[in-house]
């Protein structure tokens, strides 16, 4: 596999130039079940089309995301919106801590009982159209917390859109949920 | 034992004007700003996803289940993984086959969502059968998808080295087992984590 | 609700354990002797020792707990002014004296040294408060009534602390079910509202109070404060917690000791090295082996480098909440590099899980120490930047500068540790008063601070990065020292994949290890570690058995949690923001 090595001498974290997320070329043979077939955006009138693919590709590319960080995936997030990931790059990067003002809610951390309904209130507060993605393995699924107190998967209180796993995810694997998210909003996938 | 007080001193004159020491913080960070003009090459910044970061090669990212050089899948279903895996996201369903008289796994899922990728399985495996892969781009869309089957894990023989993250450790190598032939078993046995030191090739081969 | 898992609710059934030898503490005869000197200086109430334990032991009769803990912090030669933790065990199969034990531990800092009081309680009984000796007592007797339903007799505020109020029945106890949830709903929400204990007084202004969190930007991690406002100051708080309560200590009791590695990740995420090599030399000091050098020289070096990632986190993200957002960029910016590091060692950046029982899971690359004096030669620039926009800038001065101070006598007898005790002038610090892991052949200092305000506090930790930095440079000095990482000890490590390829035995072993896990004598042992909030104790009972029969972690945020909402009194919203973040809770840790 050839890697074309981008020199820093200021840091001591190697880079390269990549690929499209999840091209073929990067993962080596791996594909995850159904990644391939990926429907194209659905026919309608003309008109309606370009308005609705229009109001989309708006929404896709100014997410601005609620971090609900409660554990170590939050700290991951603090990550991403530092200095080695920029994800204002794809206009994500005004964070907002009122529901009120976020449109993309990710939950980053366990959530535990005693939490739920918090969450659960946080996430009515917010307008339409909202967008959820759970982070990690204890927000996701409850990862190895199978427990007294955590809930098992944020999808038992709310809906989600994106899941992304990993214990925390890297930054990178959370952008690429993010970007994931926007190409399906911009195919217009989630109608809210 | 060296105690040392760290105690704030009092301010002077021109520190308690606001002015100038706002000014000296202007100093630092224009100083950033027109270094890192000059020095784009030296940003920090990963541009993602036109420019990734290397992993090393103990990445813990997704796993893969290796295949002999016939195409059968290494793994024997001993349940060791399964087992060792704090997460119990391993599920195994163990076959035998008729001819051979070989364990094989009927079926082998692994529930991504649950997985902490902990590296646990691959140490606990037996017989080189669970890599863990540099990958990190798992997001899904649906919950279905999270759990994957043999269709997904298993690679075949020909499966490049090049994103291949946490392996067996080998600790200190004197010589090399015969187990398990060639493949990526042996494509990987011959770069164990690229700092140890190279097993003796002949060794391997006798 | 339903029982979720196949196996996490099975409490363990496996094959009876191969090790029912008695655990021994190396020196156990000097402990024995201190003891006794210990229990002829206290007159009354009477002590009774219980022998062959790490530390000094008594067992104390249950109504005189609190006289027993008034003597040992009030005799002059003795002193244990510290209160470091309380907690309980479950024995349910004991008949004779109760079923239940609650533990003391006390730290004297004249002495140096730490004594432990057991209470025998029956199902039905209840134990006297200590609230009256160690303030710091209060919430942890509430997580021992939530955990296990003893009653503390005139306990000012007993209700559940970590669980919810939904919550049925206690979790540590043997006999609850892992896996038994209970849901809380919007109606058991509002029995969760604080009690804020006002002060009778006149004031001109209305009484306001006002919900912080639990989502809240400046709340890193999930607390909730409720205070109550006199104008704008703050004259009644309460702080509630468990938002995070992951159980990591009954989690540890349905997992093997080599499972339980990746929870301690989790408990304070910032700095996760530091918990697993906390965890790892508790179950080490229970088997009596001892890492390899080069294992420990690896681990005290990222244990140092996770103490400055954790340094960063703090004070980055509090002078965020202070409005100085630049300082959070310059900060991560060689955090980020600091995990590179741990990553290309371990394989996972934040929570690397990196250490094994007796060891290390693989050799440190052989550009570590490179890669780490890079890192050292880089770090000083980004702290002293911080140093030049900050530390003498009369702006942060303003808000900081005496803001929620407390005193080193109170801090003490809240059980504070760690940065916070120091910035009251106390220089207890674990890796100085009872070093481990060759931190005693390392030449660094304590820094303490006097005023213990948010001032102080952010001083002694901004120094503490440039200790440790000293103590890096020193480990690279001397270079890693040869040999393996794990000890060769086929009950206890996994043997190396080569010879379990070739070597029947070895395959036995692995196989041995994987199934039946590792099995420690029986005893209890409790071991500390420096953390990057204070000192973070694992105190670990065997059974005998794959699974730990109890683990219990000293949170160093539990008491200093408990502590704020004491400390903002009389301040205002603003300054109480800015205390918090110098702080640093952590509530994976706080919650456990």
């Amino acid at each position: 596999m050839p890697v074309d090595k981008i020199e820093n001498s200021g840091s001591i974290i190697g880079r390269k130039s990549g690929v499209a997320p999840g091209e073929q070329a990067e993962k080596g043979l791996l594909t995850l079940p159904g990644e391939s077939d990926i429907d194209s955006v659905g026919s309608g009138s003309y008109l309606a089309t370009k308005v609705d693919a229009m109001v989309n590709w708006a929404r896709g590319n100014s997410l601005w995301p609620l971090p609900f960080g409660t554990a170590c995936c939050a700290i991951e997030f603090m990550s991403m919106v530092s200095s080695h990931y920029d994800i204002a790059r794809f206009g994500a990067e005004v964070v907002r801590f009122s529901p009120r003002q976020a449109d993309l809610l990710i939950v980053a951390g366990t959530i535990v009982d005693k939490i739920a309904p918090v969450l659960k209130k946080i996430y009515d507060q917010m307008p339409e159209p909202k967008y959820v993605v759970a982070m990690g393995a204890c927000a996701t699924s409850g990862g190895f917390y199978r427990v007294y107190h955590v809930v098992q998967g944020i999808d038992e209180i709310i809906p989600v859109d994106i899941w992304v796993p990993g214990c925390p995810p890297t930054p990178e694997g959370l952008m690429y949920g993010i970007l994931k998210l926007k190409e399906k909003i911009e195919r217009g996938e989630i109608k809210r | 034992m060296g105690i040392i007080k760290v105690q704030p001193k009092p301010l002077s004159v021109s520190e308690r004007l606001y002015i100038p020491n706002v000014l000296k913080g202007m100093v630092v960070t224009f100083g950033h700003l027109v270094r890192n003009l000059f020095n784009i090459k030296k940003l920090p910044l990963i541009s993602y996803p036109e420019v990734k970061r290397i992993y090393s090669e103990r990445f813990r990212g997704r796993h893969i289940l290796t295949t002999r050089d016939d195409g059968t899948t290494r793994c024997v279903a001993c349940f060791m993984c399964s087992t060792a895996c704090p997460a119990e996201c391993i599920t195994i369903k163990a076959g035998e086959d008729e001819r051979t008289r070989e364990k094989f796994p009927v079926r082998y899922e692994i529930d991504l969502l649950r997985c902490i990728f902990c590296g646990y399985c691959v140490d606990a495996c037996p017989e080189d059968a669970i890599y863990m892969t540099r990958d990190y781009e798992m997001a899904i869309d649906t919950r279905a998808r999270s759990v994957v089957g043999l269709r997904d894990l298993v690679v075949p023989p020909n499966f490049p080295v090049g994103p291949m993250g946490w392996r067996p450790y080998y600790g200190q190598i004197e010589k090399h087992g015969t187990a398990g032939g060639t493949g990526v078993g042996q494509a990987l046995r011959q770069a164990p984590f690229p700092d140890e030191a190279p097993p003796n090739p002949d060794v391997f081969r006798g | 609700m339903s029982t979720l898992t196949k196996f996490s609710a099975i409490p363990y059934t496996g094959p009876a354990p191969t090790n029912r030898s008695p655990y021994l503490p190396a020196g156990v005869e000097q402990i024995d002797a201190r003891a006794l000197e210990i229990g002829a200086k206290i007159a009354s109430p009477d002590l009774e020792h219980e022998a062959g334990q790490d530390m000094p032991t008594f067992v104390v009769e249950r109504g005189k707990i609190v006289d027993a803990l008034r003597a040992l912090r009030d005799h002059q030669d003795l002193q244990f002014t510290l209160p470091l933790d309380l907690w309980g065990v479950d024995y349910p199969r004991r008949r004779d004296v109760g079923r239940f034990d609650v533990m003391y531990q006390l730290y004297s800092l004249k002495n140096n040294e730490r004594v432990r009081l057991k209470v025998h309680v029956r199902e039905d009984e209840s134990v006297p408060t200590s609230v009256g000796v160690f303030r710091g007592y209060n919430w942890f007797e509430r997580e021992v009534w939530d955990m296990f339903g003893i009653r503390f007799e005139g306990h000012p505020n007993l209700r559940r602390i970590l669980c919810h109020e939904a919550f049925q029945g206690h979790a540590l106890r043997k006999d609850y079910d892992p896996a038994q949830r209970w849901l809380l709903t919007e109606k058991d929400i509002a029995k969760i509202i604080p009690t804020i204990v006002l002060p009778r007084e006149e004031s001109d202004f209305e009484q306001v109070t006002l919900n912080l969190g639990p989502s809240h930007p400046a709340t890193h991690g999930t607390l909730r404060i409720v205070v109550t406002l006199d104008g704008e100051t703050i004259i009644g708080a309460e702080s509630e917690i468990g938002y995070l309560h992951r159980c990591f200590e009954k989690m540890s009791e349905t997992h093997t000791y080599q499972q339980v590695i990746p929870f301690t990740d989790r408990l304070n995420y910032c700095s996760a090295i530091i918990n697993n090599v906390g965890y790892c030399m508790a179950v080490e000091k229970l088997l009596a082996i001892e890492a390899p050098p080069r294992a420990q020289h690896i681990r005290l070096m990222l244990s140092e480098f996770m103490r400055i990632a954790d340094h960063i986190v703090c004070i980055g993200a509090n002078l965020v909440d202070m409005g100085a957002l630049t300082n959070f960029w310059y900060l991560f910016q060689p955090r980020e590099e600091i995990l590179g590091l741990v990553e290309s060692c371990c394989g996972a950046r934040l929570l690397p899980s990196y250490t094994r029982i007796g060891g290390l899971a693989v050799d440190a690359p052989s550009d570590f120490l490179s890669n780490a004096q890079r890192l050292v030669d880089k770090l000083p620039k980004y702290i002293d930047d911080v140093d030049k926009l900050v530390t003498r800038n009369r702006i942060f001065l303003d808000r900081v500068v005496g803001v929620a101070p407390i005193t080193a006598a109170d801090a003490i007898n809240f059980g504070f540790t760690g940065p916070c005790l120091r910035a009251c002038g106390v220089p207890y610090d674990v890796r100085k008063a009872q070093p481990y892991g060759g931190y005693e052949t390392y030449d660094f200092d304590v820094p303490i601070a006097e005023a213990g305000d948010t001032n102080a506090r952010y001083l002694v930790r901004m120094e503490e990065m440039r200790q440790s930095i000293r103590i890096i440079q020193q480990g690279i000095d001397r270079g890693l020292p040869a040999g393996p990482v794990i000890v060769n000890d086929p009950y206890v490590a996994l043997p190396p994949k080569a010879k379990v390829y070739n070597e029947m035995e070895s395959l036995i072993y692995h196989f041995k290890l994987i199934m039946h896990g590792i099995q420690p004598p029986v005893g209890e042992v409790y071991f500390r570690v420096e953390g990057a909030n204070g000192e973070l104790g694992f105190y670990v009972v065997s059974d005998g058995t794959k699974n730990p029969y109890r683990v219990r972690v000293r949170p160093p945020c539990f008491p200093i949690f408990e502590a704020y909402s004491h400390m903002i009194i009389g301040q205002t919203i603003p300054d109480a923001i800015a205390a918090l973040g110098s702080l640093n809770i952590i509530a994976g840790e706080l919650d456990h």
